[in-house]
């Protein structure tokens, strides 16, 4: 190789490093509704800082050391309500959060759109619907939705207690809205959880999220 | 009583279900715009045929009338949704089929990506009655059908659909959805004439297909849905170019890491711009995962490899090998020599093949970069080359029967050409090898010769080289290493009886490029090939007597030889200007045509007739993919038998002036193109003709001529 050549190697690495820096900048403002390259499973979970119902911020970094699941979600979504109507979901917070698990609840829905929701109205679904996560995060610009390249409602996440992302897609294998199916399917966020617990690399880390679009502005 | 049967079958797409889902949301204090009243899709089930036949199949389609805004989804439904489903409850015995789709569309939801329908669609199955099924009493026919309808929002919705048709013997008459279904069976994606492949960086996919010979400018958009989700995103724009070689289509990678890593289905949109619009074919296509390396699937020295395997193999050819054992025979008569002659022999025999090996790969490269789609053996696609082929191999072959002595020693075994003393016969034999040879692929040649065409020209330079090495290595090896040499058997009689044996391969071949000429030149460049070769045969035996006659004789006899050999000579290029080769045969079932001329368009015109008009060429690889796909097929033949379409082909194999004129006149330089011409009886203007996309689909041409015709 001629040191021309290296030169130039060298040249498209710093290139190709500015691209993703100037990429993953972008993706951060709010005002951009650019797709960067969203979060990689395998690799560390990119924080975020986002206010709960009780209007204090929540950053992803202030859980290191503890084992964090995402989910976004629309509560008008037949898929979502598929989960909660059935209590499946508010089951699985109980005992993810029962076994020391930081479970953070997302509304990426804008203003004006479907799953959209003030902070009042956000802790009344809370009870109304006896769900038990750690926080319902309000990410109404939809900034934590897009770094996590979240597409769908329900959408799930597992970060583990390293901040790894160990996890990113459905939260089970039926892809469809009737609660009939919810008793006999494989749910790969118990699994995921699981896994972790026992020290295990997960063992199908990303799957196709199934539910509607997430609606963002 | 089967009249009211009858009449009960034909109404069809009875909707008995109405939606059950969407129900209003639970939590009561959140303002839940409860979705609103009626069903965003109305359904109803259509069927092709109008009865049952016992035994028989027939497809049935799940119509979906979808409000404005809204829309259901395809198969893989893209970033979010669900595809529709339906379970039938069919009496006992019935088959049916998975659901069919239509080709979806793309459809951006903000940063997402949603594969689906808008407007109409009608999701086909194909059921099949049980042979025992009772005449008399009606069957019904029920399935419950549930989907997704989203617009901003999405809404499950569900409905149980029912058909009641008659139980009757015969061919079912068209059912009242038989127009509805056949147009969509249009609309759904047919294999893929082409082969694919699918190459993955971190970043990007690459799924290439290999339809060649495409008109870049008259694409208007190439789109590719994937069956499954992981291995593209669905939201990533897919970049497209076109070039000779096929389409090229990229998008950034899905999510799953070894998404790329095995075969990816998927259906390949392409819309043609014409006059008329955009018209819009898909075809499946498998893209075939490359494999981990993500380079050329065959590296340099593999292909070099390869191609020597390939050229020794050709040493066995039956065109080849009478040729070579000529030489092979004269190193037995060289024995004796120096060691040094033959040496040399050998490498000037090596050189004669690597020239012509030079001479061969060059003519085709630059003729590829001058835009010509041909291969390897390209130069057989000259009915003259073969002719001239057919002469010398011929001529070769009495020479070893014996019949034709050159040069003068009787007990010099057959000594042809090849076998001419000194250093230019060693050259000519390499030469006349390799000639012999390009007909005949050898096994491992085909992958090294494909792989040295997409090459940059000295990477496919080195390939044919290797090629010709390997065709020149036993004879050279032969003269290079004596020890070899002396495992030859001793000179006798022997030598005489092998060379008249091998003169029977050299008739085969002779016998073989004459059907190829009759291929290419019908009858009348046969009869004509044949009285050249007999003008040869001759000939040679003239040269014969003549050598034993008294002086004057000889003469003579050498004379009317000559003018024999020339007016064989003289013969080969009438012989090739017979009638020119069609593109394609009719072939069974496909439609009859007959040869066009712009006269007898005129005349079909002037009597009001419908023609469809085949621009085509032999030499056009579009072209016979198109008549393979859609032209041949019976439907199409049906087609035209229904509407009185007059099948014109108008063969662009060797050009003619006047097919170029009227490619001209529509604004062409080349084949493929496909035109109906349509009639309206009593019009006292012809309507203008249609110009066809130039990949064809059997839907394409019927959607066409049940357009255009009336």
């Amino acid at each position: 190789m001629t040191p021309e050549e290296l030169t130039r190697r060298r040249f498209l690495t710093r290139a190709a490093a500015g691209a993703l820096v100037a990429g993953t900048v972008s993706a951060l403002l709010p005002a951009r509704p650019a797709w960067a390259a969203p979060a990689k499973v395998g690799e560390a979970a990119p924080g975020f800082t986002v206010n709960a119902t009780n209007g204090s911020p929540v950053s992803l970094a202030s859980y290191k050391g503890k084992v964090v699941v995402l989910e976004w979600t629309n509560h008008e979504c037949p898929y979502v309500r598929k989960h909660y109507e059935s209590g499946n979901m508010q089951g699985l917070q109980r005992e993810a959060t029962g076994q020391g698990v930081v479970w953070l609840t997302l509304i990426s829905s804008s203003e004006g759109t479907q799953g959209y929701v003030t902070p009042p109205q956000a802790d009344e679904l809370t009870t109304s619907r006896n769900a038990a996560p750690t926080a319902v995060l309000l990410d109404t610009k939809g900034v934590a939705g897009k770094l996590y390249g979240a597409t769908n409602t329900p959408h799930m996440y597992v970060v583990d207690k390293a901040g790894m992302l160990v996890y990113a897609g459905a939260i089970d294998d039926r892809p469809t809205s009737r609660r009939a199916d919810v008793p006999g399917a494989n749910n790969y966020v118990r699994a995921a959880l699981d896994a972790v617990a026992a020290g295990q690399p997960v063992k199908t880390p990303i799957t196709r999220a199934y539910g509607c679009t997430v609606k963002y502005s | 009583m089967a009249l009211r049967f009858l009449a009960a079958g034909l109404v069809v797409g009875m909707l008995t279900g109405s939606v059950l889902a969407a129900e209003p949301a639970r939590a009561p204090t959140v303002k839940t715009p409860a979705p609103p009243g009626p069903p965003k899709v109305t359904v109803t089930l259509l069927s092709e045929a109008a009865s049952i036949e016992p035994g028989a199949s027939f497809w049935v389609g799940l119509r979906q009338r979808i409000a404005p805004g809204w829309h259901t989804y395809w198969t893989n439904p893209g970033d979010s949704g669900e595809p529709p489903t339906i379970d039938w409850t069919l009496p006992a015995g019935w088959q049916a089929g998975p659901l069919v789709f239509p080709q979806p569309e793309r459809m951006p939801v903000g940063p997402l990506m949603s594969y689906g329908y808008t407007d109409e669609v009608v999701l086909l199955t194909r059921l099949t009655a049980p042979a025992g099924v009772p005449t008399g009493s009606p069957v019904t026919l029920r399935g419950h059908a549930a989907w997704l309808v989203c617009e901003k929002i999405c809404i499950p919705e569900e409905a149980e659909v029912a058909l009641t048709l008659p139980v009757m013997l015969g061919r079912a008459a068209p059912g009242a959805g038989a127009s509805a279904i056949e147009r969509t069976r249009r609309a759904v994606p047919g294999p893929s004439p082409w082969p694919a492949t699918l190459r993955a960086t971190p970043e990007t996919v690459t799924v290439s297909v290999a339809a060649p010979g495409l008109e870049p400018d008259r694409i208007g958009k190439v789109l590719f849905f994937p069956d499954r989700w992981g291995v593209i995103d669905h939201a990533a724009v897919q970049e497209v170019s076109i070039d000779r070689e096929g389409i090229t289509l990229r998008a950034a990678r899905g999510l799953l890491p070894e998404g790329a890593g095995s075969d990816l289905d998927g259906v390949l949109v392409i819309r043609e711009k014409l006059d008329q619009g955009l018209v819009s074919q898909a075809f499946t296509i498998k893209a075939v995962a490359a494999g981990p390396g993500s380079g050329p699937s065959l590296s340099l020295l593999a292909a070099m490899g390869l191609a020597l395997a390939g050229g020794l193999i050709l040493n066995l050819m039956p065109c080849v090998l009478p040729v070579l054992s000529i030489k092979a025979l004269a190193l037995v008569g060289y024995a004796e020599a120096s060691p040094g002659l033959v040496r040399r022999h050998g490498l000037v025999y090596t050189v004669g093949v690597l020239s012509c090996f030079t001479a061969l790969a060059g003519a085709l490269l630059a003729l590829r970069a001058s835009g010509a789609q041909i291969g390897w053996g390209f130069q057989l696609q000259s009915a003259l080359v073969v002719t001239a082929l057919a002469y010398v191999l011929f001529t070769l072959a009495l020479s070893l029967s014996g019949l034709l002595v050159i040069g003068g020693h009787l007990t010099g075994l057959g000594q042809g050409l090849a076998a001419r003393p000194g250093y230019a016969g060693s050259f000519f034999t390499g030469a006349l090898a390799t000639v012999a040879a390009t007909p005949c692929t050898a096994p491992f040649m085909g992958a090294a010769v494909g792989y040295a065409l997409t090459q940059p020209p000295v990477a496919a330079l080195a390939v044919f080289e290797a090629l010709g090495l390997g065709l020149a290595l036993p004879f050279l090896a032969l003269s290079l290493v004596p020890a070899w040499r002396r495992l030859l058997p001793r000179p006798g009689p022997w030598m005489a009886r092998l060379s008249q044996a091998l003169a029977f391969p050299l008739y085969a071949s002779v016998a073989w490029l004459v059907w190829v000429v009759s291929r290419q030149a019908g009858p009348d460049g046969v009869a004509l090939v044949l009285v050249g070769l007999l003008l040869i045969a001759f000939g040679a035996w003239l040269h014969h007597v003549a050598r034993r006659a008294a002086p004057r004789w000889r003469r003579v006899a050498t004379g009317l030889a000559l003018a024999s050999a020339a007016a064989a000579i003289a013969l080969a290029p009438l012989a090739a200007a017979g009638p020119p080769s069609t593109a394609t045969t009719g072939g069974p079932g496909g439609a009859a045509w007959e040869p066009f001329s712009p006269g007898r368009l005129a005349e079909l015109r002037a009597q009001g007739r419908p023609v469809f008009v085949n621009f085509t060429a032999a030499w056009c690889i579009t072209c016979l993919v198109n008549e393979r796909v859609a032209l041949r097929s019976p439907a199409v033949a049906e087609t035209f038998a229904r509407k009185g379409v007059v099948y014109l082909k108008a063969d662009w194999t060797s050009r003619s002036a006047e097919i170029a004129s009227v490619l001209d006149s529509f604004g062409r330089s080349g084949v493929p193109l496909y035109v109906v011409y349509p009639s309206r009886p009593g019009h006292p203007v012809a309507p203008e003709p249609r110009v066809l996309p130039q990949i064809l689909s059997e839907g394409t041409i019927i959607d066409a001529i049940e357009k255009e015709i009336l």
